[in-house]
């Protein structure tokens, strides 16, 4: 009988140890940035701990306390975890803090100059991100956007998935700047997207006499486009003459290229930029 | 029986005793710098896109991260910010500046026992300038207040990594805990 009746006083203690030790409630839901309550139950007084990716406290607690965290304790998201140790017992629980929606951007377009008229040169890659810069895993739509004076807009919309997107663009028929635009709800990133003419096309030049030389002029030099070729490509004259021969590197001005070439009376000149041959100009006694 | 190859008297007949001192001790220094490094970590590279992971690209970022984790778990345990070295930037590099500072304001620490990483790439830019990666960490974490051990919880932790390179190596811009 004596037995029993300690059996039975053990288990009652075990049970009212288990209703005074403390426990922990925490939040089912929790979005980045917003304040988030931390509940203690059980009766008597505990340390609480709390571990986030980048949070690390502790607070004196009176068991059956609420501790507020304030949006700026939950800036980042990911899984947090609350400890409560109280009466030599500790108790854990873990709850997770989910990005906010997007409200910010990190756009990378590449490259920042590329030949126009050409197809998937330019790359978008976006990845969407809450108010503290938390990736959106979510899935959402990102428009991107490209647009140049005197061409139709290319546009495009691609889903972010695990809060990336990209795409991949034609660059437009004229040269010149491009504004490249991501958007994604209320967040807009724009970068500029210099265009600049392709391989030069019908590369033509004219020679006449000048003092004790030959002055060779190309005609504008511009792409099969018609857009003019940047400031500072190459152009290359070859002069064949019966003394032998001899190569002169020009570079292109305002759209045109000029070299002097050493005086003949007959040779055979020509011209090239880069691996694009143009037109042969055979010259004749002076003419 | 003369064209037995006795190791033991090769050695000693053709190398200085000087020699044979110094081969051992850059023997055992390479070993220790070796196991040094990091935590175990595994790439994988099969469902990544929309470019391909190039080998040495993968040899990269497999030293890099590991490092990185090994870094991270110095500054974190010894609460210095200067153990994350450069191979933590951008938000990555903020979340644990904060973390530490808290820490130290707070005196406590978090220990990571770091048993490995597998990662799987699941998104490299067309023009290789960004690397997404998902990881599966083996992580024993351990919170001290002062000396004393509150907790210590053994699991499996997910995160979704961000890497960027320089001229030379990978850095984590982003480390996302996810469930």
């Amino acid at each position: 009988m004596r037995k029993q009746v300690l059996i039975f006083g053990a288990i009652i203690l075990g049970l009212t140890r288990c209703l005074w030790a403390g426990d922990l409630r925490v939040p089912q839901k929790a979005v980045v940035n917003t304040a988030v309550a931390v509940g203690t139950q059980g009766e008597g007084s505990g340390t609480l701990y709390l571990i986030g990716p980048a949070l690390c406290f502790k607070h004196a607690v009176r068991l059956g306390e609420t501790v507020q965290l304030t949006p700026e304790d939950v800036r980042t998201a990911g899984v947090y975890t609350a400890i409560l140790r109280s009466d030599g017992n500790v108790v854990s629980r873990s709850f997770v803090v989910s990005p906010g929606p997007v409200e910010r951007m990190s756009f990378l377009a590449q490259p920042s100059r590329v030949p126009a008229n050409a197809r998937d040169v330019i790359t978008g890659t976006v990845f969407v991100l809450d108010r503290r810069d938390n990736l959106v895993l979510a899935p959402v739509p990102v428009d991107f956007t490209l647009t140049a004076e005197d061409s139709p807009i290319i546009h495009r919309t691609v889903d972010a998935h695990e809060g990336v997107a990209w795409t991949r663009m034609d660059s437009s028929r004229r040269s010149g700047n491009a504004q490249f635009t991501a958007t994604s709800g209320e967040a807009s990133v724009k970068r500029i997207v210099q265009q600049v003419a392709a391989e030069p096309c019908n590369l033509r030049f004219h020679a006449r006499p000048a003092k004790a030389a030959i002055l060779v002029e190309t005609d504008p030099v511009r792409d099969c486009a018609g857009n003019a070729v940047p400031d500072g490509m190459i152009v290359t004259f070859t002069d064949l003459d019966p003394l032998g021969k001899s190569t002169v590197d020009a570079v292109v001005k305002k759209g045109i290229a000029q070299a002097l070439l050493p005086a003949a009376r007959r040779a055979t000149i020509s011209v090239a930029a880069g691996v694009v041959v143009g037109n042969e100009i055979h010259w004749e006694g002076g003419q | 029986m003369k064209n037995v190859f006795r190791f033991p008297s090769l050695v000693s007949r053709w190398l200085p005793p000087g020699f044979l001192l110094l081969a051992f001790a850059v023997f055992f220094t390479a070993g220790i710098h070796a196991a040094a490094p990091g935590p175990r970590v595994q790439l994988n590279v099969d469902r990544t896109g929309p470019r391909g992971v190039e080998e040495q690209t993968r040899k990269a970022v497999l030293r890099d991260y590991g490092a990185a984790w090994a870094a991270l778990g110095k500054a974190l345990d010894q609460n210095r910010p200067d153990q994350l070295g450069d191979l933590w930037v951008g938000f990555a590099r903020q979340q644990f500046l904060a973390a530490i500072a808290q820490q130290k304001s707070s005196g406590l620490r978090v220990r990571y026992l770091d048993n490995g990483h597998q990662l799987d790439a699941v998104f490299y830019s067309p023009e290789g300038s960004t690397l997404e990666l998902h990881d599966t960490a083996q992580l024993q974490q351990e919170l001290l207040d002062g000396d004393t051990v509150v907790q210590s919880q053994k699991g499996t932790a997910h995160f979704l990594v961000v890497m960027t390179p320089t001229a030379d190596h990978w850095q984590v811009r982003i480390l996302q805990s996810v469930p």
